[in-house]
């Protein structure tokens, strides 16, 4: 096995991993929400995608901005039917609800879509880059440029802009936000429209890398959930070191132990660190009560 | 407290009226295989309302707890000719012992982060289930042999769903029978009160955290023991018990009534199923069906189809709708 | 009724209700311009579910009905941010700072509305001013503020968005008594100016040093109102905070 070769492989996925996760670092720090639909909204933005591409000729550079327009209208709606109960903040229902979304999308997209595997190639996928011993392909670069540009992105967003201070004020406290003249609504629905984007934006970059099934998506909830709650839940920085972290070890425990269970393993790595530090690892700035 | 007398006599009159329901809707084969999945479906769903109606957290490890079930009996049953009574002593023995890890693990942490860590729980078995040789792998454990519950010279045999009826109709009664045991039970007190007012339960001396154990120790028990009658049903298991469809069933039987209605499992999982069965759209539109019933129940009829009656209940009465009572200084009541 | 002919917050048939208990049933309240009214009663008298209320906000779900006008236009019905931004602004109890923030950027947080005649909009210089305390401890957290400052901190950012109207539910809570004349004093400087106040109070005794009008209020509904000098000394508002029933 070469190492520097797993190591590429790991920080290539560590990028997609973090991308993947990015929707739900806001969703869950800012609106307190757990989206259960998320692996079902990354298939339909991955297969959305590939019909695009492969079945109506679209361009991939229009295809994506297709489907995280779709993801988008989907998160909207989610939210809008879950609205009473995202205001009483009731987590139970919302779960439920999530879940029941997912299982809709995942009934219709096998309807429309079918059941069968799918590969999406892309220009950028076909194409190889070799350095010595080295390869990985122009896809795997884009996945890495696109993860740190977004992670920048956001963070100068909700750091640096009115409409950054807002989010941080309805994450730590929406009523008060309420008193203080937000549309603490608009904000809501804001969030999670961008979790919608961002998953099919991620599923768009992240998906020619493996063939597709309509029955996917579980494993992506996995590791977006460990991301999140390595990386300190709300942390944008976290996540994305999280995401990086968990891409190396992913790698890793491919090559030399099994990659069949690269999620069981995460996951065991995850309970070990809840045991430990029921926080995560980095004490996220929104890491607070609800 | 003519209610609970109603309840008293309705019960049994209804359990009575269960028992023979698949008889008199024609008592065919296919009468019986639903009537005994709505059966074994109801109980694991049953498991799963303790969790969700009286603690109110959600809990999706439960299709793990009903693979369990079905694994140990299905793996000791062909592999070690174990019978049917030991098969489900150890599921039984095998889930306490996963559902115990899982509480521990998660006796401090919050809320959804609990039910992150059940819901990866589910989907890191489904590929320990399909990828080990031990269990099987993706073809699953074959072979199951019939109910075997004989006990000294009396036999207790089933070699078909219509003699597997009264065994799954038992088993439901029992389960019924534990749920509502466990309701007046001090720990099903502790569980509602941990529930609505989690400092106020604390400063009655619950722990909050410990109750969560305890109900997750009484319910993972009762999803297992369906998994094990569903081994015997099915004559084989594979890693398909884990499939999300399980999950979305329960979650679906344990809200369309409304919640804490102890009948409420059983006639919402017999809902689903028949439609499943006898007016079924295809299995991806059933999808789609089942997963809107979940959203729409819970998003526009949050008490259920039973808090539908509830206005209607009232007209009956003849009681008027809820009115404000005032009541003030000049009004005392 | 005050002097003043011009009636900036006029409620009229405020009900709360929860399942059957009636937690507010006001008839009738019109706070003037440059009028501090009072509200006192006893715990779980209804205070804070009326100014909550009125703020568009509520514990649970009850059903609220009726008229809310701010400067003539009725704004019931409407959510808590559009009439926050209309100038009814609400100081809540407790809730008061963003603890992860300074205090600069808890100012900051105020939207800025235009100003209007009625409505005058503070800066932050001039909140400064007024707290001078909050000027020495502006790069300090939120979460690192005393109960005094929160307080500071809660009106100034309420001055900032410009209110016509500042509702303060118990803003002497826990504080020392020194503190709570300073609370006192900035509110009777803002009314000078101009602004209306509705001040929610259980302490009698300092809601009497700075209000015009006064209400007592019991299980939700005004048992008593009047000026300040001639209600101050009635013995009903004693025995409603002892729990003596009137007849």
């Amino acid at each position: 096995m070469n190492l520097t070769q797993q190591l590429i492989n790991g920080i290539v996925l560590g990028h997609a991993f973090a991308l993947v996760a990015i929707g739900w670092t806001l969703l869950l720090g800012v609106a307190r929400l757990v989206n259960f639909g998320h692996g079902q909204m990354y298939m339909l933005g991955a297969f959305v995608t590939w019909w695009a591409v492969v079945k109506a000729g679209v361009p991939y550079v229009l295809a994506v901005p297709i489907a995280m327009a779709i993801g988008a209208l989907f998160g909207l709606v989610m939210q809008r039917v879950m609205l009473k109960a995202t205001f009483e903040q009731n987590l139970v229902s919302i779960m439920i609800m999530t879940l029941g979304f997912g299982y809709v999308l995942h009934g219709g997209a096998a309807l429309v879509f079918g059941s069968t595997g799918q590969i999406l190639d892309t220009a950028l996928s076909r194409n190889d880059i070799t350095i010595g011993d080295l390869w990985f392909t122009w896809q795997d670069a884009a996945i890495v440029i696109a993860a740190i540009v977004v992670f920048v992105g956001l963070k100068w967003v909700l750091d640096g802009t009115r409409v950054g201070r807002l989010v941080r004020m309805v994450a730590e406290d929406p009523k008060l936000a309420m008193l203080a003249g937000v549309n603490v609504r608009r904000v809501y629905y804001g969030v999670f429209a961008f979790e919608g984007a961002a998953v099919a934006f991620a599923a768009g970059m992240v998906a020619p890398r493996t063939p597709i099934l309509t029955s996917m998506g579980f494993e992506e909830v996995i590791m977006t959930f460990v991301v999140v709650v390595l990386g300190g839940i709300g942390s944008v920085t976290g996540s994305y070191v999280a995401g990086v972290a968990l891409g190396l070890f992913t790698a890793l425990f491919g090559a030399l132990v099994s990659p069949a269970y690269t999620s069981a393993a995460a996951f065991l790595v995850l309970i070990a660190v809840l045991v430990l530090r029921p926080r995560g690892l980095s004490a996220g700035p929104a890491a607070g009560a609800h | 407290m003519t209610s609970q007398r109603l309840q008293h006599i309705a019960l049994p009159l209804v359990g009575l009226g269960v028992f023979v329901a698949p008889a008199a809707f024609g008592g065919t084969g296919s009468v019986y295989s639903a009537a005994v999945l709505i059966a074994i479906f109801a109980v694991m769903a049953y498991g799963l309302d303790v969790i969700v109606s009286d603690l109110g957290e959600v809990s999706l490890a439960h299709t793990v707890f009903f693979a369990v079930g079905s694994y140990t009996t299905a793996w000791l049953s062909t592999k070690a000719g174990a019978g049917a009574w030991v098969t489900l002593g150890a599921s039984i023995a095998v889930v306490l012992i996963f559902a115990a890890f899982i509480g521990l693990v998660t006796l401090r942490l919050r809320e959804f982060v609990f039910s992150l860590v059940t819901y990866a729980v589910a989907v890191v078995a489904m590929s320990v289930a399909s990828n080990w040789a031990f269990l099987g792998g993706s073809d699953g454990i074959r072979g199951i042999p019939m109910l075997d519950l004989s006990i000294a010279g009396l036999p207790l045999t089933a070699r078909n769903d219509g003699e597997l009826w009264p065994y799954a109709f038992a088993l439901l009664a029992i389960t019924i029978y534990v749920v509502d045991r466990f309701r007046h039970s001090r720990l099903g007190a502790a569980a509602i009160m941990t529930h609505l007012n989690p400092r106020l339960a604390t400063m009655s001396g619950i722990d909050p955290a410990r109750v969560r154990l305890q109900v997750f120790l009484v319910s993972a028990p009762i999803s297992a023991a369906a998994g094990w009658l569903y081994a015997y049903q099915r004559a084989y298991v594979s890693a398909d018990v884990l499939e999300n469809y399980f999950l979305i069933l329960m979650l679906t039987a344990v809200v369309l009534m409304g919640r804490r209605q102890l009948l409420g499992p059983l006639a919402a999982t017999a809902l689903v199923l028949m439609q499943e069965k006898f007016f079924s759209l295809g299995g991806y539109v059933d999808k789609i069906v089942l997963g809107s019933v979940l959203v729409l129940v819970l998003a526009f009829f949050p008490q259920g189809l039973m808090g539908l009656m509830r206005p209607l209940r009232r007209i009956a009465q003849r009681r008027a709708p809820s009115q404000t009572v005032i009541t003030t200084v000049e009004n005392p009541k | 009724m005050s002097a003043s002919v011009n009636v900036v917050l006029r409620v009229r048939d405020l009900r709360v209700a929860y399942a059957g208990n009636q937690a507010v049933d006001l008839k009738s309240l019109d706070v003037g311009q440059g009028e501090v009214v009072g509200v006192v009663g006893a715990n779980g008298a209804g205070k804070s579910t009326l100014v909550n209320a009125l703020a568009g906000w509520s514990r649970g779900a009850p059903r609220v009905t009726g008229e809310v006008a701010l400067g003539g236009q009725r704004v019931d019905g409407r959510p808590t941010h559009e009439r926050i931004r209309s100038g009814l602004l609400l100081v809540p109890e407790g809730r008061l700072v963003f603890g992860r923030m300074n205090v600069e950027d808890n100012l900051s947080t105020a939207f800025s509305p235009l100003a209007a005649p009625g409505r005058k909009v503070y800066t932050r210089d001039e909140i400064y001013e007024l707290f001078p305390r909050l000027k020495e401890r502006r790069h300090h957290l939120g979460s690192q503020l005393s109960g005094g400052e929160r307080q500071m901190l809660g009106i100034g950012r309420a001055l900032m968005m410009g209110p016509r109207v500042l509702l303060l539910d118990e803003p002497s809570i826990g504080l020392a008594p020194k503190l709570v004349q300073q609370v006192l004093d900035t509110m009777r400087t803002l009314a000078r100016s101009g602004l209306s106040i509705l001040l929610v109070e259980q302490n009698v005794r300092a809601a009497l040093e700075v209000v015009d009008r006064l209400l007592l209020l019991e299980r939700g509904r005004v048992v008593l109102e009047g000026p300040a000098a001639q209600v101050g000394n009635d013995p009903r508002i004693a025995q409603a905070y002892l729990g003596v029933a009137t007849a």
